[in-house]
């Protein structure tokens, strides 16, 4: 490549004075690395500045290779006259941000791996920006050219690498992948399986045969890990393992066994929310009633790693007894106008020609529910006929009351994702039903006061997902069912 | 000129066609209008007007901001959840899906006003029977409130004797032979609180979420948020029997801040099923579309120009009413039903009777009516006299709703529709453990009012079969286990019809208005199939 502009703005002994902080800050980094306690105060509110300043050696240090390559082009030559500047400045604001970055790792109550990587990286980019700048004088040769693109390279791998890791402290580890579309995460061949994520991180391997290991694990799996697990030791303590729980924490043991009430762990998940010292720690899910029931059964029964899943008296039946909460998820009934797409031409016109008697199941769903019920008699084989684009995207549909006959059959057999029929008094048969039985999705289907006899039954039973048949007023009797699963399916 | 109009087959063929040019006409006057009334302006109108002027300055500037009407809002007043509808105002009860999947497309509610004792049907508590006529502990008293109990109180036992029914195993007096036989069915929430222990206020508690009046009421939220399926019948209906109105009155079905067009409508079980439906003698069908025609034009000019949402309410009430006259009578006419049938239920038509009722909220549930109330006054129990002590007039309540409600169930699931119909039974409170002797003496028995436990089932529409939440204490006094406040349950009945509760909402005086009010509510998870 050809000739470098050489407006040097510094001089050599500059760039060995800027490595002076550099290794301080790496000297203090290693004698007092983060330890997931909190020393100062007044360093952790400093240190909360980390995320604010970060941004901005970032943003200097991706515009680098940036203006290098603009600046290739005749006109932009000028370009290239700043990027010794923004080196040093990416520099310095680097190594600014990094010190802010070690106060907030050692004052926040940090340790792991993941604050491990992402110091380390903070540290080893500013190096390497350090050595971009020292490069470029001998950028003019060919090969002083080429290592200096190379450290370049490094650089940005470098910012991106710790970048994403600081993304996964503050966002949590799956930042990236959580939100990604399902086609893309098995392209990539991603899993955002939490468990698989938990025990990829999980070392111990526990005995799920043991009391141990069945119910008080999974609570603190659930509950504590993420504060006290493989990445976070707020207060030194670990519960991500039995070694590490009988340890305890920085003010010593947790768990006195045989003694729950002497039991600091047992003491904190008892205390009010409001409490500064509770836990889990107000904003976090508290434990539920049976949950420290099933800790304070362990251990008083001597908090064992080893006895076994039944010998500890005392504890709650089942952890699945626990309150059965119901997600209510935010929801983008945009999501809907796509999967609707395809149909909504024939949709619209068919609830034009038929109001009210096809609507969408719900706000973000693309299967409709047809409803001719409401029509009654006036409602015929020929009116369905209108419904053919859409027949897949029905999930349920009423017919009762209708005309329809058997000659509707094969259009509703194409209903390839119905779960629920009506066809009481209509005019069908058990040829038409018969017709029915590739519907792989029904559930229920309803015959009340038609003209169907025991004949359809078998083939209609016999359906994988048919759990409810309504045969009221037909000529179907209880004795009709000669299996006790078919009678059970039957209703009158 | 537009007698003409509609007389043309061409216009009146199609509606929409016929409204347009009726618009267009419209337009065309107003100029003429304006000028005419300018011209008729005096001194006084200005002076009158221009006070009131300011006013509206002032309001126009703010009143898009302070009072949006049915149109979509994007974004709520807090911010955060987002109403996620379009209400075309012209059309308040066309139908709108629910916001995810349903477990239930209605919900048919029995509300057994005045508060049905909870320890003599439902919450079976052996150990008030031993301590019958002991004096009542002070420390369930201490810090209570009572609506008639005085002085220290004796316990009184259940007046019944309990026994468990069905495969599901679950506790059930002898007073309720026909319900027994569904007790497979049913799921009790026997942990149901409140904090209101009159009549009229607890009924608003649970019938609008609210204890004041002026709130929503379920159905009328539920009509909001899904629309009318069957355009040809109001998608809330109320029937009441058992002599008297509730105490809550008809603000229970009121539709409160939401427009009227959402209200409950009152249908009576004999004679003419909504009052001054029919047409007047002399005036035939064809006379009242006609009159109809023109008092919609005049309404619909005076929303152009105010934009109140309670004219499109009247128009649409104006118009349901002109299509009710036919289905309306043809669904309340229990006279269509075999006579099999009004014996299960023990209807005989042209009563005010709950089985009448019950055989009725079947009807509608066919002909796709959203929510059916139905209320049956005479529970409350105090045993201040004979129609309403325990051991007497709470016997002819039991036989009164019992056979129906059996008759309601069987109907329900014969037909397939207890898998889309959420039925909900229950009172406004519970009854105390304490016996209530407010004559001294007398042969009544009685109990007062326990807005601290109460007992409801619900059956069918995604709720779990043969299941029961929640428990009481040993004197059925105080929960002990999983209480369930009236919003939880609100909360969990709007949820088996598609929707999260706190996104069915509507800005009223600054606030986004729920039926679940602003106190976190919760969907009971439990009792969720």
């Amino acid at each position: 490549m050809a000739f470098l502009p050489r407006q040097l703005i510094f001089t050599r002994r500059h760039r060995l004075v800027v490595l002076v902080p550099t290794l301080v800050l790496v000297s203090l980094v290693l004698a007092f690395p983060p330890d997931g306690q909190e020393h100062s105060p007044w360093l952790l509110f400093a240190g909360k500045f980390h995320l604010l300043t970060i941004h901005f050696p970032i943003a200097l240090l991706y515009l680098v290779p940036l203006l290098e390559l603009i600046g290739r082009h005749k006109r932009f030559s000028h370009l290239r006259a700043s990027v010794e500047f923004m080196l040093m400045l990416g520099l310095l604001a680097s190594l600014f941000a990094a010190s802010l970055g070690w106060a907030l790792a050692r004052n926040g109550g940090y340790s792991g791996r993941i604050v491990a990587q992402h110091m380390w990286g903070g540290l080893l980019t500013a190096l390497a920006c350090w050595l971009c700048w020292i490069l470029r004088d001998h950028a003019a040769s060919r090969r002083g050219n080429i290592v200096y693109w190379a450290a370049l390279a490094t650089t940005i791998a470098l910012v991106s690498w710790t970048g994403y890791r600081g993304g996964q402290l503050t966002q949590g580890e799956n930042h990236l992948t959580e939100g990604m579309p399902a086609p893309l995460q098995s392209l990539l061949g991603i899993s955002t399986d939490e468990s698989a994520a938990a025990d990829a991180t999980t070392v111990a391997v526990v005995d799920r045969n043991t009391f141990y290991g069945a119910r008080v694990e999974p609570i603190f799996a659930k509950n504590c890990y993420s504060c006290h697990g493989p990445n976070k030791q707020r207060g030194k303590l670990r519960l991500d393992s039995y070694k590490t729980i009988l340890r305890g924490g920085k003010h010593g043991a947790v768990i006195k066994s045989g003694n729950a009430v002497g039991s600091e762990l047992f003491h904190r998940i008892n205390l009010p929310q409001t409490d500064d010292n509770a836990m889990p720690p107000s904003g976090k899910r508290r434990l539920t009633p049976d949950e420290i029931k099933t800790i304070e059964a362990w251990i008083k029964a001597g908090a064992s790693e080893t006895s076994p899943l039944n010998s500890v008296q005392g504890a709650p039946t089942s952890i699945a007894a626990a309150p059965k909460e119901i997600e209510l998820p935010e929801y983008d009934p945009s999501i809907a106008d796509k999967a609707r797409s395809m149909h909504a031409a024939d949709v619209a016109s068919l609830q034009k020609r038929y109001p009210d008697l096809l609507q969408y199941e719900s706000r973000t769903s693309a299967m409709l529910s047809l409803n001719a019920s409401l029509v009654g008699e006036k409602f015929g084989d020929s009116d369905l006929a209108f419904f053919r684009p859409i027949l897949e995207q029905i999930g349920t549909a009423d017919f009762s009351g209708t005309s329809i006959t058997d000659h509707s059959s094969d259009l509703i057999a194409s209903m390839k994702n119905l779960r629920l029929l009506r066809l009481s008094r209509t005019r069908v048969t058990d040829d038409g039903v018969m017709r029915l039985h590739d519907l792989a999705h029904l559930q229920s289907i309803n015959l009340l006061g038609t003209q169907v006899t025991p004949a359809m039954l078998e083939a209609i039973a016999s359906m994988p997902r048919m759990e409810r048949l309504y045969v009221a007023n037909t000529k179907i009797t209880p004795a009709s069912a000669n299996t006790p699963t078919l009678k059970q399916k039957l209703i009158f | 000129m537009r007698e003409h109009d509609h007389d043309d087959p061409k216009t009146s063929s199609d509606p929409h066609i016929a409204e347009e040019q009726e618009r267009a006409a419209l337009t065309g006057m107003l100029p003429a209008e304006k000028l005419a009334y300018l011209q008729a302006q005096t001194r006084r109108h200005f002076l009158r007007n221009f006070t009131a002027g300011v006013g509206t300055m002032f309001l126009g500037a703010s009143l898009p901001e302070l009072c949006r009407s049915v149109h979509a809002t994007d974004r709520s007043i807090d911010g955060n959840l987002r109403i996620d509808f379009v209400r075309d105002p012209s059309h308040p009860l066309s139908v709108l899906p629910p916001q995810f999947a349903p477990t239930a497309k209605r919900i048919i509610y029995l509300h057994m006003a005045g508060a049905p004792s909870q320890l003599e049907l439902f919450d079976y508590k052996p150990d008030l029977a031993h301590l019958d006529g002991k004096d009542c502990p002070q420390s369930f008293l201490a810090g209570k409130r009572f609506a008639f109990i005085t002085g220290v109180p004796k316990l009184l036992g259940p007046q019944y004797p309990f026994h468990r029914a069905g495969q599901s195993g679950q506790w059930i007096s002898d007073r309720l032979p026909h319900l027994e036989k569904h007790v497979d069915d049913l799921c009790f929430i026997k942990s149901m609180k409140t904090d209101q222990f009159n009549h009229a206020p607890a009924q608003l508690l649970v019938q609008t979420g609210n204890a004041r009046l002026g709130y929503a009421s379920i159905g009328s939220w539920v009509t909001y948020g899904l629309g009318t399926e069957n355009q040809n019948l109001p998608g809330f209906i109320v029937l009441i029997s058992g002599g008297n109105m509730p105490d809550g009155g008809k603000q229970l079905w009121g539709s409160g801040f939401l427009p009227s067009v959402y209200q409950g409508v009152q249908c009576q079980s004999h004679g003419d099923p909504v009052l001054y439906l029919k047409n007047p003698e002399g005036v035939s069908r064809q006379a009242r579309r006609s009159m109809l025609d023109i008092v919609d034009e005049i309404n619909r000019q005076e929303h152009k120009e105010f934009g109140d949402p309670e004219t499109v309410s009247r128009i649409a009430q104006y118009e349901m009413a002109f299509r009710m006259q036919m289905e309306a009578t043809d669904t309340m006419d229990i006279h269509k039903e075999s006579a099999a049938t009004l014996a299960a239920y023990g209807a005989r038509p042209g009563e005010a009777s709950f089985a009448n009722n019950c055989l009725v909220a079947r009807r509608l549930a066919e002909r796709g009516v959203r929510f059916i109330q139905l209320y049956h006054w005479g529970w409350d129990s105090h045993g201040a006299a004979a129609k309403e002590a325990l051991n007497l007039g709470f016997q002819d309540r039991c036989r009164e709703t019992d056979q129906p409600i059996g008759a309601l169930l069987d109907d329900l699931k014969q037909r397939g529709m207890l898998e889309d119909t959420l039925v909900v039974w229950g009172g406004e409170f519970g009854r105390t453990s304490m016996k209530e002797n407010r004559n001294g003496g007398s042969p009544f028995v009685g109990r007062d009012h326990n807005p601290g436990a109460f007992t409801i089932w619900m059956a069918g529409g995604g709720v779990k079969s043969g299941y029961t939440h929640g428990k009481t204490d040993a004197m059925g006094y105080e929960i002990v286990k999983d209480p369930v406040e009236v919003r939880d349950l609100h909360a969990t009945m709007l949820y088996a019809l598609g929707f999260d509760h706190r996104k069915l909402n509507y800005p009223y005086q600054g606030l986004e208005q729920k039926l679940t009010t602003v106190n976190p509510a919760r969907v009971v998870g439990e009792v969720l199939a």
